[in-house]
């Protein structure tokens, strides 16, 4: 495998480009590549300074001291945080699956010239990218009718279907299997379920790695669901965790005139922008580990691409 | 059945598998489209919302019968404002600009990225260029505001050491244009490069292999090769973004300028400025008239986009 | 594509007409959940707590409590949304500043109106209730709802008054020199400030303000709208004898004299340039409050903060009035509770509401937990454990605190300093609220007017000779006048009804 493979990756580069083009594609993408994880850098940076040098001198690269404080207050949402690690996690892994699986389904037939309801499922799914009920009517449908409110499900469903992801699926298909392959399946034999799983999937998996990374993405970073449809803690998400402290900040800073006695204490133990900043820290560590895994499947999407030619 | 022509027989197999085949493909569409119709399609009632008075019932049902009808008047504030043409061409502008600037750019990276001999280096350009997607608005603005900040920023800094007159950067809408388009490009390129980066490496190498021993130069081969096994994927992702023309991502509007009045000029767009409007009184006919009218002007131009590509090239359109 | 939407239509209709079940009377054997939508509250563990709650009121009004904890950011979102959509919740907070605005939801229709004469629910399930409240809370919570002008929610009792006051650094003024007594005129501060930034340095910003506040106070001018565009004016020193007119907050000649001192102010470097903009000047004041890097701050008071404040700053902090404290419609109505009127049980929410607010027991049990769990009493008074921070409600938010017992910590006199401080005078626009509804499109784009010049020019940080004309020529552009034609005509309406 590894012999065929790295035979047929220098196949594909018989033409290489110079090193002078390289070295300028070295030098574009490095430096954009560092504008885009400095601040990350910062962001570590401000978590681990120390709040009175923040209140001196702004935020810095350089802080005048450091501190643990941020995270020891991390540590001290104790249970709740581990909590929303592992709800992050499981509507993230759950979610994931099935949408890859709903979206792998529909674009299918979406992809197939020769199914007949193709122009309609299209349109149904796209439809929905240009008009929507507005929000409060899809909270009251999802809430009161469907259910979705305090459960795991409020955090999976409202998320399982992306017309976008549809699309782009759609175009995978196409731009990557030929049609003669699908109709000398059925020529086989091979049930339209056989055919898709055992010969088209395995053909589309850079596609496929690519709508899971983008759907994990999203199931990671959704913090507005929650807010809808969630009040107990025990489902809260981390995403939703951080943006609760960020809205309750804000509403206290805008507000603490009107609260009463209680504002002077609330406002000043109100958490600060280092705990802020490493709650970022452990919503963006766990995600970026799992890129690169990711990633692997994208190229061996190349290789399998390659094996086949 | 069995005293039928012998010639109809295949072809009533023949309409039996196709039935069968129908229904096999409709069911794996089911799925999704039984999601679309309860959480897309059922919600559209509240479309009606647009066109009725803002009197809060106990059920969707009784709002929907028992409100009074008021015509197009949920709409108004949205051209009666002396801001109106503002907002639109601000909306507009920086969707234009961006979709072919992030087009450009992140086309340009996959294909870079595709090209780079090193694997290592590009798989590791690849993850961090994927960082941004991750930071919330809300935090980016943090990062934007550490270097602009009026008296601690680092940029602030840096002029008055060099013995300039700081930059009031939140008062001065000015080079908001550019600090925006930047943010943008900075958050999304990666995002949409790994779109194009997966349909490269859908490319079957032997296409490569055949066009080097033709003689091709890389360039050639980028043009020929990459570039039409690409087309499909920048037209539908162009057709799916001129369909958010009259919506901007709001978090970039609003957290990035810090909400700051004197950027209005530069920052204000449909979506921050019904945002604004409706924050505090929460009238859910103009918030849903709003939306629907963005909806309409994106209905509109994507239809005509749509038809276009369809003249230069059935296969290429979205339906 | 047709018959799927008629098939859909016909689905979602079905579902909703069986959703909409029509109200029975209540049956007072039949036992019921009350569902109760709070806002600012932090509680993680409510367990112990309700499990006592309900044991009281299957007793007392054979109902079962449920409280959804929302907690300080959940006020502009969730609790919008559950009324919007008619959620299955029975009782709600509301109060007259934030986006779960109590007037404006009684016009559309969110709140049961409590003294309906069809059915008068007041006087069946909570006769004494007002009679243990103060009667400008009666007068705060009438308003003309979608049932009619009367009582559509239940006045919290706590500070009813509202009083502005300058917030000194009195360690710091001491040492420049002066006395508390010398800040008292906003536009005769330049000699102070100029002192404390001498002495201070260039990153001393002594002036350390809420800008919209500031206005204000320097102005007298209260509010009438939730958005700000609209003011009256009253007289600082006897305001029960101001004269009853509202004015555009700014076109007055106080607001252009206002914001040329505050210019002046900022040019000077008395002003963090941060204070322009709402996102960065609350971090900032707060730190410069925490590290004592001010001298003269904006405060709205409330009895208690003096003690509560210098604990927390570690200095002397010294609370000096601008003005007389008043009673306005926004004071009175700083925390309410609503009836939805989607609940399903509407009599017993009243009942329970009543209970709430004229029972201590129940209501300590809400606010500060149950003895021994979440607090131990020491000499009558309330010390409280390791507990409670799993439970921690919005104490002012809940009711009629009157009713609670002193904790360790609170001033020994807490309760005659808060009697004194509300008993302050009413302002003639009490209890008026402007109904922006007939000029709903004009307020949408004079609110972005209001966003896009009055944080600046409050502060100073843009030149109001060239920014104020701009900002008033598109107010003009907005339709201010109808607004303001609209807001007075509404209030000679009230007076009028009011004279009666």
């Amino acid at each position: 495998m590894s012999v065929a493979k790295s035979a047929s990756r220098r196949a594909s580069r018989l033409t290489t480009v110079g090193p002078g083009a390289e070295a300028v594609f070295h030098l574009i993408l490095g430096l954009f590549s560092l504008a885009c994880v400095v601040p990350f850098i910062f962001v570590i940076i401000i978590s681990f300074s120390s709040e009175p040098a923040i209140r001196a001198n702004g935020f810095s690269f350089l802080p005048a001291a450091w501190s643990l404080d941020a995270y020891r207050f991390v540590m001290r949402l104790g249970d709740q945080l581990w909590r929303s690690y592992f709800n992050s996690f499981f509507i993230t892994v759950v979610g994931t699956a099935l949408s890859v699986l709903i979206c792998v389904l529909y674009a299918y037939p979406l992809f197939r010239r020769d199914y007949k309801y193709r122009g309609f499922f299209t349109f149904f799914s796209f439809f929905t990218t240009l008009f929507g009920g507005g929000l409060v009517p899809t909270y009251m449908v999802s809430k009161f009718m469907l259910g979705l409110s305090d459960n795991y499900a409020a955090l999976i469903v409202p998320l399982l279907v992306s017309p976008f992801y549809i699309i782009v699926m759609r175009t995978f298909y196409s731009s990557t299997v030929p049609e003669a392959l699908i109709e000398s399946a059925s020529i086989d034999g091979s049930g339209e379920y056989r055919t898709l799983f055992q010969i088209i999937l395995p053909i589309c998996l850079p596609g496929i790695a690519t709508i899971a990374l983008l759907n994990a993405l999203a199931y990671w970073n959704e913090w507005f669901i929650a807010m809808l449809y969630i009040t107990k803690p025990q489902y809260i998400p981390l995403q939703y965790l951080l943006m609760r402290m960020q809205n309750q900040a804000d509403f206290l800073a805008r507000n603490s005139s009107m609260i009463g006695a209680e504002a002077v204490n609330l406002v000043a133990n109100q958490p600060t922008e280092t705990l802020r900043m490493a709650l970022v820290v452990f919503i963006v560590l766990p995600i970026a580990c799992a890129y690169p895994f990711f990633q692997r499947f994208i190229i061996s999407g190349l290789t399998i691409g390659s094996v086949k030619g | 059945m069995t005293r039928a022509p012998a010639a109809t027989r295949p072809i009533l197999a023949h309409n039996l598998a196709r039935r069968k085949k129908t229904l096999l493909l409709t069911s794996m569409a089911l799925p999704g489209a039984l999601w679309l119709l309860l959480l897309r399609y059922l919600p559209m009632f509240g479309l009606v919302f647009a066109f009725q008075t803002d009197r809060i019932r106990p059920t969707l049902w009784d709002r929907v019968i028992k409100n009074a009808w008021t015509g197009f008047k949920n709409f108004e504030f949205l051209f009666t404002t002396s801001d109106s043409w503002r907002m639109v061409r601000n909306t507009i502008a920086y969707n234009a600009v961006w979709i072919v600037l992030g087009l450009v750019v992140s086309v340009a990276f996959a294909i870079i990225l595709n090209e780079i001999p090193r694997k290592f280096l590009g798989k590791t350009y690849q993850t961090l260029m994927f960082f941004p997607y991750f930071i919330s608005w809300v935090v980016v603005s943090y990062f934007v505001f550490a270097f602009l900040s009026p008296d601690k920023g680092l940029l602030t800094f840096w002029q008055r050491s060099l013995g300039q007159t700081p930059v009031d950067w939140y008062n001065t809408p000015g080079p908001w244009p550019y600090v925006l388009t930047l943010a943008y490009l900075w958050k999304n390129v990666g995002y949409s490069c790994i779109l194009y980066l997966a349909a490269i490496t859908g490319i079957d190498a032997s296409q490569y292999e055949a066009a080097g021993i033709d003689g091709a130069t890389k360039w050639q081969q980028v043009r020929f090769v990459t570039l039409p096994h690409l087309r499909n994927m920048i037209i539908i992702l162009l057709i799916m973004s001129v369909g958010k023309i009259f919506n901007s991502d709001f978090g970039l509007f609003y957290n990035v300028p810090r909400d700051s009045g004197p950027l209005f000029s530069a920052t204000q767009v449909v979506d921050t400025f019904v945002y604004r409007a409706l924050a505090k009184t929460g009238n859910v006919g103009m918030s849903t008239a709003a939306g629907l009218f963005q909806n309409v002007v994106n209905f509109v131009v994507i239809m005509l986009v749509n038809t276009l590509f369809r003249k230069i090239d059935p296969e290429t359109a979205l339906f | 594509m047709k018959r799927i939407l008629a098939f859909a239509l016909t689905l979602a209709l079905l579902t909703l007409s069986l959703a909409g079940v029509a109200l029975a009377a209540d049956d007072p054997s039949e036992e019921v959940t009350i569902r109760w939508m709070l806002d600012g509250s932090n509680v993680t563990d409510d367990s112990a707590v309700l499990e006592a709650v309900n044991a009281y009121l299957k007793e007392k009004i054979n109902a079962k409590l449920e409280v959804i904890w929302g907690t300080w950011g959940d006020f502009d979102n969730n609790s919008v949304l559950n009324i919007n959509s008619g959620a299955d919740i029975d009782i709600y907070f509301t109060c007259s500043w934030s986006a779960n605005e109590y007037s404006a939801y009684a016009k559309k229709g969110a709140w049961v109106r409590l003294d309906d004469p069809a059915n008068n629910l007041l006087e069946k399930y909570a006769p004494n209730l007002f009679t243990v409240l103060p009667p400008v809370l009666a007068e705060g919570a009438k308003v003309e709802g979608a049932d009619g002008v009367g009582v559509y929610g239940l006045p919290g009792y706590k500070e009813v008054a509202q009083q502005y006051t300058w917030d000194i650094n009195t360690p710091l003024l001491t040492e420049l020199g002066y006395s508390v007594d010398d800040v008292s005129d906003f536009y005769a501060f330049g000699d102070i400030l100029a002192k404390a930034k001498e002495a201070k340095g260039a990153d001393f910003y002594p002036l350390n303000i809420e800008g919209a506040v500031l206005e204000r106070m320097v102005n007298h001018s209260d509010i009438v709208d939730t958005n700000l565009l609209l003011s009256f004016e009253f007289d600082p020193v006897n305001p029960a004898q101001s004269e009853a007119v509202i004015k555009s907050r700014y076109e007055t000649d106080g607001y252009k004299k206002f914001v040329e001192k505050v210019r002046e102010y900022y040019q000077a470097g008395y002003i963090n340039p941060d204070m322009a903009n709402h996102e960065s000047s609350g971090p900032a004041r707060t730190n410069a409050q925490l590290s004592g890097a001010y001298l003269i701050g904006t405060q709205t008071y409330a009895p208690g903060y003096d003690r509560q404040a210098s604990q927390e700053r570690g200095f002397e902090v010294t609370f000096k009035p601008a003005q007389a404290g008043i009673i306005s419609t926004t004071s009175a109505r700083g925390a309410m509770m609503a009836i939805s009127s989607a609940s399903k049980h509407p009599e017993r929410a009243l009942q329970f509401l009543a209970l709430l607010n004229t029972d201590p027991y129940l209501f300590t049990l809400l606010a500060y937990g149950v003895e021994g769990v979440h607090y131990n009493l020491q000499d009558g008074k309330v010390a409280f454990t390791d507990k409670r921070q799993d439970y921690l409600p919005w104490r002012n938010g809940l009711g009629n605190i009157t009713q609670l017992p002193l904790t360790v910590d609170d001033d020994p006199d807490i309760w005659e300093k808060f009697a004194k401080f509300n008993d302050a005078q009413g302002v003639p626009l009490l209890g008026f609220a402007f109904d922006a509804t007939p000029v709903e499109t004009e307020m949408t784009a004079l609110i972005n007017a209001a966003n896009e010049y009055a944080d600046p020019l409050n502060a100073g940080v843009v030149d109001p000779a060239e920014k104020l004309p701009e900002f008033i020529a598109k107010l003009k552009a907005n339709g201010i006048d109808k607004v303001l034609e609209e807001a007075n005509t509404q209030l000679q309406a009230f007076l009028a009804a009011k004279g009666n």
